[in-house]
Parts: structure tokens; sequence; C-alpha cells
């Protein structure tokens, strides 16, 4: 197989699973190890390529370059290549040793207050609080100052500083771990305590454990450099950093010597510090791949509207008292190469005041068909094709701030998950505010309308300064029902309103949207998998399944006759415990 | 909000505490006897056992290590910090001389690098994936590797020694200035010790920042901002907001790498600052010294974070308490 061709399948291999991380991360992570290969095959053939013993002269102070002496040599004679290329042994088994230790250490007391619990656990992570607050690269200078200068301690004094980070971040996956379906299993059915940890915490605490790892060599590296370039470093053997202190000491850089007595110790530094920190990020993403910024809907790079129309190809008129109308609406997803159809090929009209139920599983192409109508379906889904007609306009012809327009003025979201939906640093009045800010210039009169909408939700004022983390999940609904109401749109799409949310709390929600189409004159769209609820509020039906719809009439005639077996099984999936009247 | 306060400065206390018995501990654990490391190393070899009883009360050093660390104590709440064995003075006297400079690099870093790094930070989480985003990710990565004192080298070789636009001696000139002279003159020479550790912190608040905003990108009240109808603006200013809060914590919290990289960089540059003094207290083993100044920076820091930690409920409602239902 050609290389070109291995590249690919290793890919699509990575493409089709999301924790890969991106191609940037795996690119670094590359690059990483690749370097501290390199350096650590320097650090092991070091007395084949040096040439000459780094700690002891084996030529005349000050020479330059030579085939001898490649690097030239110092202000005794010793040679500063062999000095290079014996340092690379310095700052790795630095790096190696202090992250062992460290991440030992932390693991200990992870694994300890993990599974102690109760005063000790509380105590332990007391101590890791306060050992990460020290600033400790100050202690580390301090410490070796006056425990020693010996690798051996150095190591030893910068892992017993640099503990604390990886049992900080190990305790809380320890904690995660502790209460997964199988470990709880493992417990109940008897498994010693070291056979439930063997088995089942380290294999997990694993990733993280290896990230830890890579992070506490990197800053080790560092930490060992800087002590040798204070003149704190093993007096017995020349590092990286104690070539720069003596360089620097001697200032070498008054003459050409700076070419090969700074320069070479101070790029090697870097590489392995680098290669560390390509490593380590790339293994953080892996464990955590929000860091790789893939598939996020809603930001980043704009969408490219696609398909556009061609010009002066006006839609056809709108039947009068329409508000709503899709025409073979198809929405796709880009996935590993090929275009899934989220919604295919749909059409319905809603007329004013009236409450189109749109109903189907998870996965059926509700939610795309809501972002559609809204206009926000992003990168990798596009709109294929088709129409959204609002009061005669089609929608998706509009462009830009056009397009944005529409949004909280003419179409309103009330979104699934009220309390995610409500941004946590602001008040819910001045949530309110900005929406009603949209169609009011004057912030007097915006903070009047927020006010106003708020009351007729049912908040009453004195609750308005409050944060959304303060308010029952029923309140956060109402407060989102607010800011889609407040300039008084056309339409209303309402994803899952009230999923999540307990029996009567989801008769009052809805109780309130019907309340307000009354008094608004809203035409709701209403997007559930509960087909019972839907039926309860809406005028007509539409039944979805794989991005089709497959059945779509008057809502009393689905509910009481349904036609297709899919319907049948949504109802089944929806018992009615009780006869609810429906809400008038 | 008030006990949050109290339980707080109790933790900090704590710390506090730990940093004073590690002060009190350290010449006592080292290995040998204690006046090796007080007395000038050219001294201890020859002084008599009854000068070694002396120097040894005089330090604090004798009795039990009960009644030492009472002692200790003792001195310290009056601010005495013993005395300097370099410069003959007081402890506390040489630390303020130099408290000073190492205020203005520290403080000028801390304010430029948060600046520059939540800036490039934000820029770079809303183009992520992209190709400007990963070059500037993988420079600043590359950039936040390079050891502080090697770039310091760096700069030096390339600004003073190749170009000769900025001296590199010291934080004020030889000859003498005074007025509007007087600070050109000093501007100029803190200008590449600022730079270099800038550069040093900057990529870890470019990191935290970006992370920070890549994550609340994809919290839901972002897209329901979007579909409420504000502009891309009012949008970015939602999600900055919370984005903010951990840049806060980390670049307070990240102060005591940042004195740390003074240490080295202050060396670099012959810079009279504490991290100065602690390179030149470790070469003359002036062990008192370098205990006063490791003491005076773990105060600073712990201070920074027990702010840090008292600002947080300010900018995250949150952790306030919440308002009786």
């Amino acid at each position: 197989m050609t290389a070109a061709a291995t590249l690919r399948r290793v890919k699509r291999a990575f493409a089709g699973n999301p924790s890969a991380g991106s191609r940037t991360g795996r690119r670094l992570g590359l690059i990483g190890a690749g370097l501290l290969l390199g350096v650590t095959l320097v650090a092991v053939f070091a007395p084949l390529l040096a040439g000459h013993d780094p700690t002891a002269p084996s030529g005349a102070p000050y020479q330059a370059p030579s085939f001898e002496f490649p690097l030239g040599t110092d202000d005794v004679g010793q040679d500063l290549f062999a000095q290079l290329v014996y340092g690379a042994r310095i700052s790795l088994t630095i790096g190696v040793l202090s992250a062992i230790l460290a991440t030992a250490i932390g693991l200990g007391v992870a694994l300890l207050a993990g599974s102690l619990r109760g005063r000790t656990e509380v105590l332990l992570m007391r101590v890791v609080d306060l050992a990460l607050v020290f600033p400790f690269f100050v202690l580390v200078i301090v410490l070796a100052a006056f425990l020693g200068r010996d690798l051996l301690i150095t190591a030893a004094v910068i892992s017993a500083v640099l503990w604390a980070k990886p049992a900080r971040v190990l305790y809380s996956d320890v904690l995660k771990v502790g209460e997964f379906q199988h470990v709880v299993a493992a417990r109940a059915m008897g498994a010693s305590h070291l056979r439930v940890l063997g088995r089942h915490v380290l294999p997990r605490l694993a990733p993280l454990g290896v990230s830890q790892f890579v992070r506490t060599a990197n800053v080790a590296v560092f930490l060992e450099s800087a002590l040798a370039f204070l003149g704190l470093g093993d007096p017995n053997r020349v590092s990286w950093g104690s070539m720069l202190f003596f360089a620097n000491s001697r200032s070498a850089f008054l003459t050409d010597a700076w070419l090969w007595w700074i320069l070479p110790p101070g790029l090697a530094l870097t590489l392995v510090l680098v290669g560390f920190a390509f490593l380590g990020y790339a293994i953080e993403e892996r464990a955590d791949p929000r860091l790789s910024g893939r598939r996020q809907p809603g930001a980043g790079r704009r969408a490219r509207r696609t398909a556009s129309r061609p010009a002066g190809d006006d839609p056809a008129p709108q039947t009068p008292g329409t508000v709503l109308e899709v025409r073979n609406l198809s929405v796709a997803y880009r996935s590993g190469g090929r275009e899934v159809r989220a919604v295919d090929d749909i059409g319905f009209t809603a007329q004013k005041r009236s409450i189109v139920g749109l109903v189907g599983e998870s996965g059926s192409g509700k939610s795309s068909l809501a972002f559609a109508l809204l206009g926000m379906v992003r990168p990798p889904g596009r709109v294929q094709g088709g129409e959204i007609l609002l009061n005669g306009r089609d929608l998706r012809s509009l462009r830009g701030p056009e397009a944005r327009g529409i949004r909280g003025r003419e179409i309103a979201l009330v979104p699934q998950g009220a309390m995610s939906s409500l941004n946590p640093a602001y008040t819910i009045r001045r949530q309110v505010v900005e929406s009603a800010a949209l169609t009011r210039e004057d912030p007097r009169a915006a903070g009047e309308r927020a006010r106003e909408v708020l009351e007729s939700v049912g908040i009453a004022p004195q609750r308005h300064g409050a944060y959304p983390h303060e308010l029952s999940g029923g309140m956060r609904q109402r407060v989102v029902i607010a800011m889609a109401v407040a300039n008084e749109p056309s339409l209303v799409v309402a994803d899952e309103p009230v999923t999540g949310l307990d029996v009567v709390t989801q008769a009052r929600i809805l109780q309130l949207l019907l309340e307000l189409r009354d008094r608004l004159g809203l035409t709701l769209v209403l997007i559930s998998h509960d087909l019972r609820l839907v039926g309860r509020v809406a005028d007509q039906l539409l039944v979805m399944q794989g991005g089709r719809v497959v059945e779509t009439g008057a809502a009393e005639t689905v509910m009481t006759s349904p036609r297709h077996p899919h319907t049948e099984a949504l109802l089944a999936a929806s018992p009615a415990l009780r006869e609810v009247e429906r809400p008038r | 909000m008030r006990r949050r306060g109290v339980r707080i400065a109790l933790q900090y206390a704590g710390v506090l505490f730990v940093a004073i018995v590690l002060n009190f501990a350290l010449p006592r654990l080292a290995p040998g006897d204690a006046v090796d490391y007080l007395l000038p190393p050219e001294a201890a070899g020859e002084v008599t056992a009854a000068e070694r009883e002396s120097v040894l009360a005089q330090y604090g050093l004798g009795g039990s290590p009960v009644t030492q660390f009472g002692s200790y104590l003792s001195r310290l709440a009056e601010g005495d910090l013993g005395v300097s064995i370099r410069y003959g003075q007081p402890v506390t006297e040489v630390l303020t001389e130099r408290i000073g400079w190492t205020l203005l690099l520290v403080g000028g870093a801390l304010a430029l690098s948060t600046l520059l790094g939540v800036l490039l930070g934000f820029f770079a989480a809303w183009r992520r994936g992209s190709k400007s985003d990963t070059t500037s990710l993988t420079g600043v990565m590359v950039l936040d590797a390079m050891p502080p004192f090697f770039v310091g080298l760096l700069l030096i070789l390339v600004f003073s020694v190749s170009l000769g636009w900025l001296p590199i001696f010291g934080a004020l000139p030889a000859t003498e200035a005074s007025g509007l002279a007087l600070v050109f003159e000093a501007g100029q020479r803190l200008i590449l010790p600022l730079v270099t550790l800038t550069l040093g912190f900057v990529g870890t608040v470019y990191l935290i920042a970006r992370a920070s905003l890549v994550g609340e990108l994809q919290e839901d009240y972002v897209l329901m901002a979007e579909a409420k109808g504000l502009s891309p603006r009012q949008v970015r200013r939602h999600a900055q907001r919370n984005a903010l809060l951990p840049v806060v914590t980390i670049t307070l919290v990240g102060l005591g790498t940042l004195i740390g990289g003074a240490a080295v960089v202050e060396t670099v540059f012959s810079y009279p600052g504490l991290g100065r003094l602690i390179y030149e207290s470790v070469l003359a083993r002036d062990y008192p010294v370098l205990q006063g100044a490791f003491l005076l920076l773990a105060v600073g820091v712990l201070l920074c974070n027990f702010v840090a930690d008292l600002l947080y409920p300010l900018l995250d409602p949150r952790l306030r308490r919440p308002v009786a239902q």
C-alpha cells in the first residue's frame, strides 16, 4: 500500500471517531513524540556521539568550532558539543524521574482520598489545595539551595512541589469513575477493594494519568534548567541550563561565542519542552475533545449559505391567513464523506393562531427542522432545498443581517432545556431586556416591556433581578417564553418546551402558551416526542420518522384513528395515565 | 458571603502558617550544621565551639525546636527577619530596597500578558479549527515552551548586541540623571525584561482563554443568544463574559509562576529586583535573605490568591448565596 493510501485510511479511521481529537492535535502529538524520540536517542548514544568527556578539559579554552570540537570549547577548554549531547541525559532523567514520582504521589493521594472518603478525604484535599497555591518556583529554588544540588535531590525537590496538580486532577476522576455503573455493581457483588481498584478504576484513570505525567515532565525539565541557570545545578554534571549559566556569567554574547555556546543548549531545551508540550496537548485533547473545536453548532466560521435561489424566481403566492408555509424542505448533514438527510422533503402550512404539532422520536429530524425555520443550520449541516415562506416572504433568500432580523422579531424560539439556554451570568431581567431591545431603541421602553412581559408569563416583579440558577425549572421555562414573545412575533417555534418538567408544571406551561397564543395571535410550531401531550393542544399534527412525515392530519383524527404504524407506536409509547381535560 | 470570606481567610492563614513553618524548618533540615550555612563559606571552617554557640544563639538556633520556633515567631511578629550576611543590614531593609523593581516588572508583565493572552486566545477560539487558529496555537505553544532565560538571552543578542538599541544592565543608568531623563532611562532598561517575562506568561493565558471560550461556545445559551436574534457582537459578549471567569483565576494563581519567572529574568538582565536578590543570595550563601525573600514572595502570592477567591463570586453569580425563595 502506498503511504498516501495508508494516510487516507488512518484519516478515515479517525474521522469516524469524534473522541480522537483534531487533526491539529494529532499532528502536534506526532511532532512532539518525534522530537522526544530524537532526544532520547541522542541521550542513549551520548558516549558514541560526544567524543570527549563533557566535564574535563580536553582542549584549549575559548576555541571556535573545529572538526574536533564541533561547537568549540568553553572557558576551561571543555568540549561544548559533548556537554550538549550529555545534557540530553540530564533533562530526560529529571523529566521522567520527577514525573514518575510526582504522578505516583498524586495518584496515591487521589486514590486514598477517593476510597477512604469522610474526614481523611477532606483533610487530604485541603492539603492538596494548600500545595497548589504555593509559589512553587520560588519554593524549588529555596529547597534546592538548602537541600543540595545532586541530580537525585533535584528530582525529589521538583516532585515534592509538583505532586499536587496530578493529585487534584486524578482525584476528580477517581470520584467520577467510582460512580460508574459497572464499578458500583462490582462493589455490590462483593469484589474486594483492591480488585475493584485494579480492574475498574486504574484503567479508567490511565488517560488522565498519562497526560498529567507528560505535563509534569514538561514542568520538571523546565525547573531543572532554571535551577541550573541560577547556578543551582548538579556541580558534577553539565546540563543545558548550567551551560547557559556559564555562558551568561562569562558574557559569551560579547563575542561570537554565543553562536555555539548559547544557541545550541537553548534550542535543545526548547526542542524538549516543545516536544513535551505538543505531546501533552495531543493527549489532553483526546481526553477532552472539547478543546479540538470540532463540530460545534452555532458559532465559529459563519455558515456559507448554500443552494441560493436564482434571482427573479418569485415563490408561488401564499394563501391569505397562512402565516407559515414550508415546501419541500430538506436538510442534510455531512458525516464521513456522505450526506445524511435529517429533514427529507417536508411541507406543511400553519394558519394564523393555529398550533402545528411536530411529533417524532429523537433523531427523527424535529430539531433540524426547527433550526432550518430559524435559518440557523450550520456546517456540517446545510439546507439542501425547499422554501420557507413566512407571511409571504421567502426566508431562504435572506442573507446576513436581514436573515438575523427575522429571528426574535418575527420567528422566536422556545428552546429545549431552559436552564442551559439562559446565560448563567446575567439576570433574567437583563436577558429579557436584550430581546425587547431588538425592536425598541429607547432602553427605558425596553426595560418597561421586559417587566410587562415577565409579569405576563407569571413572574412576580421581585424576582426579575434573579439569576437563572435561583429559579425553578418551570420559572426558567416561563422566562424563555417571555423572551420569545417580547417582540410579539408571528411565529413561535417551541422545541420540547416542557420536557424534563413535572406533570403539573407541564400542564401550566402548555396553558401559558395557549393563553399567549390567544392574546397575541401567535402561531405555534410545537415540537415534541410526546404525541399525547402535543395532540392535546395542537390543531394539526405531523408525525415524523427518519426525516420524513409519515402521517399528517387534524389532531383529533390522528389521535383517534391513526393510520400509520409509527403513529400507533408513538401513541403506545406515551400511555395516558388519566384523561386530562384539554386546556382551553 | 461573609461566612465564605471567613472560611477562605482561615484557609489562607493555614497556608501562611505552613510557609512560616517551612521557612523555619529549612535551614534546620539541611544536611550539615546550620552554622555552615549561616557563616560565609571561608569563615565556616575556622570557628571555635564557643563562637558556634554564640552564632546559633544569635540566629535563634539554640535550645529545643519548640523554644526555637517560639522565638522565631516572636521575632517574625516584630518584623525581624534577621541580618543579611552579605550586606550586614537587616533583611527587611534589603528586601524593601528591591521589592519596588519586582512589583513594577511583575505587575507590568501580568497586565500585558493577560491583555494580550485574552485577546489572542478569544480571537483563536472564534476561529477554532481554521488555519489561523492552528498556526497561532502552534506558535504560542512553541513560544510558551521556550525557557524565559533563553528568550531573554536571545533578546539581548538581537536588541542590545546586534542592533545596539537598548541597554541591558540594571534598572537605572550608572550616570547621573534626573526627572524625565531618569524615567526615560529606567523605561528603556525595563523594556527587555518586561517583554521577556510577558512572553513567558502570555502563552499560559492564551491557552486558558482559548480553551475556556471554546468550551463556552458549545453551551446552549450561546446558541439561544443567536436564536434570540442578537447581533454577532452581542452573542460574542455573552460567551466571552463567562469565558473570562477561569482566566481571572488562572491569571492571579499564575502569579506564582510569574514571580518564579522574574527570578530568572532579573538574573539575565541584572535587574535589581527580588529575583536577582535570590540569585545573589544563593551564590553568596546569604541564607537569611533567601528565607526572607521566600517568605515575602509566599505572602504576596497568597494575598493575590486570596483576593482572587474573594473576587470570584462578584464575577460569577452562581457562587453567590441564592436569594431567599
